[in-house]
Order: C-alpha cells, then sequence, then structure tokens
C-alpha cells in the first residue's frame, strides 16, 4: 500500500478499492440484513455483518478492522432493499476513510441520514404498493393460470426487487453520498402512487368475482349474502381486527349454512 | 412429493419432516435471508402442498390467506401478524388430512383447520417478538468480541436464523402429525355442520376480498376499487343478460 503525506499532516493513503469479488460477497451478505433483527439495534449486527468483507480487506490491521467493525455495530434501521443503497455507500466511505480521505463519523452521518428517508421510500413501494398489487395480479389469474399463477406473483415482484436491491447497491458505491440525488430522479413516489391504484382496482375486481362465483349460476341470495359481507367487513375490519374477524366469517358462516342449508 | 399419504407413522413421520423442513426454511426467508416472498401464503402453501402431495389443495388455502394477511406489514419495529406460520401450519394440518379422507382439501376442511389454527398468525406475532428480544443478547455478545478485536464475531448474524428455523418447524411438523385427527373430527361432523363449515369459507373468501381492499392505503383506493367492482359485476351481468 503506498503512502503520501496527508493535508492534516496524517499519512494519505492512494484511493483503495475493495474488488468486484468482494463487492458481490458484501452484497450477497447484504441479503441477510435481518437474521438477526432485534429491538435495541434493530439491523445492526446484520449491517456489520454485510460490511465485513469490505473491512477485512480495507483494515488489515486486526485493532483497526475491529474499530471500524464497532462502527458498524451501532443502531441501524432502513428498509431491507433500499438498505443496499446505504451498504455500498458505506462501502465507498469507508475505502476514503481508509485511505484518510475522509473521517470515521462521515460513516455513521451518511447512514443515520439515509435511513429513515430511505426506509420510507421502501415501505411505501414495496411492502405498501408493489406487493399487494403483484399478490392481486396472480389472485385474478388463479382461474385462468391455476398454480402458474404463483410465477405471475414472484415474476411481478422479484423482477424489479432484485433489479432495484442491485441497483440500488451499486449507485451507493458508485456515488457515495451522491445516492441521494440517483434515487431522487427515479421518481420512486409516482411509481408508488400508480401500483396503488392498479391495486385498488383490481382488489375491487376480486371482490366482485368472489360474489359473481358465490352467486353464479343458480344462487343469488348466497351471492347477495357475500355481497353484504364483503361491504360489512370493509367497513368493521379496522376496529375488529384480523383474528376476530376471521372468527366472525367463521361464525356466521356455521350459524348461516347450519340452519339455512 | 410423498405419494398417496398414508395414515401409518412412518408414512406421517415422513410428511412430518418434509413439512417441517420447508417450512423452516420459508419462515427464516420471511424476514430474515432474502425477502423473495416465497415465504407468502400464496406461494408457501402450495410448495408445501406439493411437497405432501396436492399443490392445489395448497393453492386453495394459501389464496384466502395471501388476501387476509396482504395489509400486515412490518413497518419500523411493528411487528404483524406471522402469516407465514398461520399458512404452513394450516397447510401441514389440511393438506394431509385432505388426502388421508381421499377428498382432497374442499371447502369444510379448509374452514375446520381454519377455525382450529386462527390463533397462530397472533401467536407466531409473539414469537417473532421473542425471538427478537433473544436477538439483543448475541448483538450485545458480537459488540462484546469487537471490542476485544475479534472483528470476525459479526457471523453471529446467521445465528439469529435458528430459532425463526427451529419453532415454525417444530408447529408444522406437529400440525401433519395431528392431521389424523382432524380426519376423525371430520368424519363425525352431521351434515348440517359440515354445510355451515362451507358457508363460512364462502364468508372467509368474502373477508379476504374485504381484507385486500383493506390492504391497499391510499385515499383513492375505497373509490377506485368500487367502481372497478361495479364494472365487473356490470360487465357479467350484461354478457348473461345480451344474447
Amino acid at each position: 500500500m503506498s503512502e503520501a503525506p496527508g493535508a492534516e499532516g496524517q499519512q494519505t493513503r492512494s484511493p483503495l478499492r475493495v474488488g468486484g469479488l468482494t463487492l458481490v460477497r458484501i452484497f450477497l451478505r447484504s441479503l441477510f440484513l435481518q437474521a438477526a433483527w432485534n429491538p435495541r439495534g434493530m439491523q445492526n449486527l446484520g449491517f456489520a455483518f454485510a460490511m465485513t468483507p469490505a473491512l477485512s480487506r480495507l483494515y488489515p490491521d486486526p485493532a483497526e478492522r475491529a474499530q471500524a467493525t464497532a462502527r458498524h455495530l451501532e443502531f441501524f434501521n432502513c428498509h431491507p432493499y433500499a438498505a443496499a443503497a446505504i451498504i455500498g455507500g458505506a462501502v465507498r466511505i469507508e475505502e476514503r476513510v481508509a485511505a484518510h480521505e475522509a473521517k470515521a463519523e462521515d460513516v455513521a452521518t451518511f447512514k443515520r441520514a439515509l435511513g429513515p428517508p430511505l426506509a420510507a421510500l421502501g415501505d411505501g413501494f414495496f411492502w405498501l404498493a408493489l406487493r399487494p398489487a403483484a399478490a392481486l395480479a396472480a389472485a385474478m389469474a388463479v382461474p385462468f393460470l391455476g398454480l402458474w399463477s404463483l410465477v405471475v406473483f414472484l415474476g411481478l415482484y422479484n423482477f424489479l426487487h432484485l433489479f432495484v436491491r442491485v441497483w440500488l447497491f451499486w449507485q451507493g458505491y458508485r456515488l457515495g453520498e451522491g445516492v441521494v440525488e440517483a434515487i431522487g430522479e427515479a421518481h420512486v413516489p409516482r411509481g408508488t402512487g400508480l401500483l396503488k391504484s392498479a391495486a385498488a382496482i383490481l382488489a375491487g375486481a376480486l371482490a366482485a368475482r368472489s360474489v359473481l362465483a358465490a352467486g353464479l349460476p343458480d344462487r343469488p341470495w348466497h351471492g347477495l349474502l357475500v355481497a353484504l359481507a364483503v361491504v360489512g367487513f370493509v367497513l368493521v375490519l379496522p376496529r375488529l381486527g384480523l383474528l376476530r374477524a376471521v372468527y366472525l366469517a367463521l361464525v356466521a358462516g356455521i350459524a348461516l349454512g347450519a340452519s339455512i342449508l | 412429493m410423498l405419494g398417496p399419504l398414508d395414515a401409518d407413522l412412518p408414512h406421517l413421520l415422513a410428511a412430518a419432516a418434509v413439512a417441517a423442513l420447508i417450512a423452516g426454511l420459508l419462515a427464516i426467508e420471511r424476514k430474515g435471508v432474502l425477502q423473495l416472498m416465497l415465504a407468502r401464503p400464496l406461494v408457501l402453501a402450495p410448495l408445501i402442498g406439493a411437497a405432501l402431495g396436492d399443490a392445489t389443495g395448497g393453492l386453495a388455502l394459501g389464496m384466502p390467506l395471501e388476501l387476509l394477511t396482504l395489509g400486515g406489514v412490518s413497518l419500523g419495529a411493528s411487528t404483524p401478524d406471522n402469516e407465514t406460520l398461520l399458512a404452513a401450519a394450516v397447510t401441514s394440518l389440511v393438506v394431509p388430512a385432505g388426502l388421508l379422507l381421499g377428498s382432497g382439501v374442499d371447502e369444510s376442511l379448509a374452514a375446520l383447520g381454519l377455525l382450529l389454527l386462527a390463533p397462530l398468525g397472533y401467536g407466531g406475532q409473539r414469537l417473532e417478538r421473542w425471538i427478537e428480544v433473544r436477538n439483543v443478547e448475541l448483538a450485545d455478545q458480537a459488540a462484546a468480541r469487537v471490542a476485544k478485536g475479534d472483528a470476525a464475531a459479526t457471523g453471529l448474524n446467521l445465528r439469529g436464523l435458528v430459532l425463526p428455523f427451529v419453532t415454525t418447524a417444530l408447529i408444522c411438523g406437529a400440525c401433519v402429525m395431528l392431521a389424523p385427527a382432524l380426519v376423525l373430527l371430520r368424519r363425525f361432523l352431521p351434515p348440517r355442520a359440515v354445510a355451515g363449515l362451507e358457508m363460512g369459507w364462502h364468508l372467509v373468501w368474502a373477508l379476504s376480498a374485504a381484507a385486500a381492499v383493506r390492504a391497499i392505503r391510499d385515499p383513492r383506493a375505497a373509490a377506485l376499487s368500487a367502481i372497478a367492482a361495479a364494472a365487473v359485476a356490470g360487465a357479467a351481468v350484461l354478457t348473461r343478460v345480451l344474447p
């Protein structure tokens, strides 16, 4: 490792790079980000686990390496996919810290600054928009595709999920702090809104299909009952909670079915 | 695939081991690793069903359970009901019971399975919280070892996968072993109770559709869903009325 005198009297080393294979290892380890999720440090251990190959490469001295590892055991929480951008960015900043071009605190500042906004962005897009939309598209496809509807769900979801995860990691590593602009240009909130609208339309179509399936061809009262049940449950579900609602549906069905049919 | 399921102990034990292994692996996929959505009820139930000998039966269970739990989202420190444990346990109980009965997964059997196991969604949430509190010890151990200079202690992260795997596998294995009891229960039910359970399953589907509408957290969602429902119903009526 070549060294040159730094601006503040420190030795500034030539820029260090972790290398392609190490980046692949870090990305693969980032898939285990939540393996030991805990209420105190949340994803802290998973983050440090993902960073370990980079730190091993950047800090040959065991004491320096342990010190660097310790700063990644601080509290960290983000959406597990969006965290890829922060892990990539943290690797880039650690390269600069190892070369004495940045301060060790810069890594923590970067993680703290990006964690909450990326968590909100990821939660909104993946959990609240893409997953419902993909699941409802698959549910609509079941009568036509049967078991192949699983492929619809997994394909729709993971095509986007894996692409975004790899892209975020690479952009994070390539741009460091500049990843914020790259994510801003991706127009994620607009995509979230469109997916939610699609999911709402699919949910309505699915509800109608449930009613038609229950009522046709010659059970109009059955269909009417299911239609009333759908509307009723939409209204009371938030107050009732899922478990009570399931038992209400089952007990009401048993009582009605046993007395009418 | 195990082939035709028999009620004898070796067959049941083999089926329980297979269901336990798949359910355990998917339990860690749910939050700890990858998160490719393989642990969602829509995927998990047909997978376990296929391993036990009835993928279509698994899909019949997984579809409504997927919609029921679509709105359960882990945001920050919040923990939703554990849809993976619920779906894996219901599938592990009902699919073998359907094969033993010879009827496959029918509506009454599905309703009976859900009636017995529905609290597992909430129970799974409590279990998950307990496991996560135990993970604090792992993080503390890792921090202590790193402070002593052992940077490789971050590998303790992987130990966090053990408890979700073991607990889910044990519960699902036990559900397969209890399948003959569900068969007995179903056989002793009078026809009126069976009709009631069938109606109950239809109402679970209605609840699933309602839960799907509720899962979309957007101010325009209710209006868009209502318009789509009216359009589909209208199109169905028109196609029946028009020559």
